[in-house]
């Protein structure tokens, strides 16, 4: 649940903050117009602005500095993820993905899995994931329809994605990079039990 | 500034004239593929995968193609009546061989039905492809001939420029940062920026066409395979580059054309300088962040993607924005519709550009990657921005006798136009917040019903606001059609 709630909120998060920045964009367009029936000297206005400028160049930089601080503490990258408690083997294939438990040692021509696979709550997941002929995108959604993560299924490489499954109930997965025709119909289920 | 004979001037104002009567042709077109691809996806219509997917396509590549195509012309038009001379043939010869181009994407993807989206993800366009193999071909050759034409062009321009500014380090302003003596030719910061963004270009466009002989060459040799990582960053270099620069050479040309109407100078300075140089290395660098749910990619590149992004907001804004605002701030302008399509484009810049900083942090990234938040933000930059400042560029290249502000279709026209098209952009946004992925031609296989229903509706809702915006294209069209006409009767 908390995880859930956490995602929602991220989610939520960018919705509120692209709106914040999109009325002040908005408001700094209406106060140009608005003011703009003044007349100034060029070289006045640029002492104002000059001024105004350089508090914003640092109040941005602050900003920056500290959104590049906190968000590059939660990246989803394998070095920074913990001891996996279970292991998927993940291959995309037009139009299809393969699961199955454990690491494979064949090929991804040669693996065979299904696209519906049952795994624990509240345990890490690790998910090994590739692809046996185009670039897929594996995307785990809940029930409700919320992207959970995601990590590519690009051929000739395994992409390794960890995740807690804190709910019980069924997950899906989206394909999220085109891949050819049947493309929107290329799903799997995951039921965590 | 050059003073060219009117013989000339003449010649380079009918180039200008023919591309923007191509582009109000070929933009309209392209986006009716948009409407229809909406209305599949709202249910309303029975679009097949197939056809779905050519469109997709075609209308991507096309209207990347294009809005590069009429900056490129537009940057053209007013250095070369202003700064340096450009031969008016080279002119014809890029005109001539981007037409080429887009005749030959156009029967690649509408009748071959090649359609591996836009930026054709190896090695998705050659591999088991469900399009007829000679589209493939004609689809990259066509991209080959497009990549030709623009090299072309951009090297011409470049060195056209470095004649006439003594050399390329002058063309990149370095004489400015000189301690204490100032430049001996004042540099305008149009050819400032436009140095800045072509160059890159040179880079961008190698990279595409390197990586389109890659594709010829396994489309011939099927045994062949190359490194998906690594064409995946040639890809995403090649077209984030494009994109990017498309975005700059249109802002290059408001610092000509904005003093215009508020009566006051925009000067490169020092600061300009170091600004745009170091967006020479963050036009480099910022494409990484596309390859952020690629684990496998180099950590330090997932940092330096992260870092590129967000410090190109700094320049982008303090010079450009700030620029902006002293232009415009208690210059009694009068609000005619090209100030207004040039403030108005900078909002849609920094409205697109904030939606892409977000989705450039790689912690939200991967809740955000191939949502529809992303063809939300791209929309937004060039819907809203560079089109907007085409359209600024083509009134003013078509003013008639009469009044600009006085135009009053054209400015009901431009009204109705934004107003639609960032109805259609908030679809897009609520989209990617509700995770809703990109690229989708049906919502019918997602297999979770609550996202089927709210994909479809958003869908069918943007299809309303797709129509505004065209209401408002078609009477900017014909206001501007119309002032080419008067004046075309006022020359003669």
């Amino acid at each position: 649940m908390s995880q859930f709630i956490a995602f929602m909120m991220l989610q939520g998060f960018v919705g509120y903050i692209s709106l914040a920045a999109t009325l002040i964009i908005v408001l700094v367009v209406i106060f140009l117009i608005a003011t703009s029936a003044k007349n100034d000297d060029e070289s006045s206005v640029e002492h104002k602005v000059s001024k105004i400028r350089g508090r914003y160049v640092f109040g941005l930089s602050v900003i920056l500095a500290i959104s590049l601080f906190i968000s590059l503490r939660f990246l989803p990258y394998p070095r920074f993820q913990g001891k996996a408690d279970e292991v998927v083997t993940v291959v995309g294939i037009q139009w299809d993905w393969e699961m199955a438990h454990g690491i494979s040692n064949k090929t991804p021509h040669e693996f065979f899995g299904r696209n519906e696979i049952t795994l624990p709550v509240n345990k890490r997941i690790k998910f090994i994931v590739t692809s046996d002929d185009v670039t897929h995108n594996f995307g785990i959604y809940n029930s409700k329809g919320v992207l959970l993560t995601q990590t590519q299924a690009m051929p000739q490489y395994n992409n390794e994605l960890q995740y807690i499954f804190s709910q019980k109930g069924k997950y899906t997965i989206l394909c999220l990079e085109y891949c050819g025709l049947v493309h929107p119909f290329m799903t799997g289920t995951i039921d965590v039990q | 500034m050059i003073q060219l004979e009117p013989v000339n001037l003449k010649k380079q104002r009918r180039l200008a004239v023919t591309w923007g009567i191509t582009f109000l042709i070929l933009f309209p077109l392209l986006a009716i593929l948009g409407l229809i691809m909406r209305l599949g996806q709202g249910e309303l219509i029975k679009l097949s995968l197939t056809n779905f997917y050519a469109f997709m396509t075609l209308h991507g590549l096309g209207m990347a193609g294009l809005l590069f195509s009429m900056a490129f012309a537009a940057i053209w038009y007013l250095i070369g009546t202003r700064f340096a001379e450009l031969n008016i043939r080279i002119g014809y010869f890029i005109f001539f061989t981007i037409l080429i181009g887009l005749t030959g994407l156009t029967i690649g993807t509408l009748i071959g039905k090649f359609g591996p989206g836009w930026y054709m993800l190896y090695p998705l366009p050659v591999k088991n492809p469900t399009w007829v193999s000679w589209s493939i071909e004609t689809s990259i050759i066509s991209i080959v001939i497009l990549g030709i034409g623009w090299l072309t062009g951009i090297l011409h321009v470049l060195f056209s420029l470095s004649k006439e500014y003594r050399g390329f380090k002058n063309l990149l302003g370095w004489q400015y940062l000189r301690k204490k003596r100032g430049p001996k030719k004042e540099l305008p910061p149009v050819v400032l920026i436009t140095t800045i963004s072509l160059i890159p270009g040179i880079m961008g466009f190698m990279a595409g066409i390197t990586l389109m002989a890659m594709y010829l060459l396994q489309s011939f040799k099927s045994v062949l395979s190359f490194d998906p990582l690594l064409l995946k960053n040639m890809t995403f270099f090649f077209i984030h580059t494009l994109v990017n620069i498309t975005l700059y050479l249109s802002v290059g040309w408001v610092h000509v054309l904005l003093p215009e109407f508020t009566g006051r100078v925009w000067r490169t300075s020092k600061v300009q300088v170091c600004a745009w140089n170091a967006t020479f290395f963050l036009i480099l660098f910022a494409y990484f962040h596309h390859l952020y749910m690629d684990f496998v990619q180099p950590l330090a590149m997932q940092y330096a993607g992260q870092i590129a992004y967000y410090l190109s907001s700094i320049p982008a804004t303090t010079i450009v924005m700030f620029g902006v605002v002293v232009q415009l701030y208690h210059s009694k302008i009068k609000w005619g519709v090209i100030p207004l399509m040039f403030l108005l484009g900078m909002a849609g810049w920094a409205i697109g550009g904030f939606a892409a900083l977000v989705d450039s942090t790689i912690a939200v990234n991967k809740i955000l990657h191939n949502t529809l938040w992303v063809p939300a933000h791209f929309h937004t930059y060039t819907l809203m921005g560079i089109v907007l400042f085409i359209l600024g560029f083509l009134f003013y290249l078509f003013p008639a006798k009469n009044n600009q502000q006085e135009d009053k279709v054209a400015n009901a026209g431009f009204w109705i136009f934004v107003t639609g098209s960032y109805g259609f952009l908030l679809m897009f946004y609520l989209g990617g917040l509700s995770s809703i992925p990109r690229s989708y031609a049906r919502y019918t296989g997602m297999g979770i019903e609550s996202m089927h229903a709210r994909a479809v509706g958003l869908s069918q809702v943007s299809i309303a606001f797709i129509i505004l915006l065209f209401i408002g294209l078609f009477i900017m069209t014909f206001s501007l059609l119309a002032k080419l006409q008067r004046q075309r009767g006022d020359v003669n």
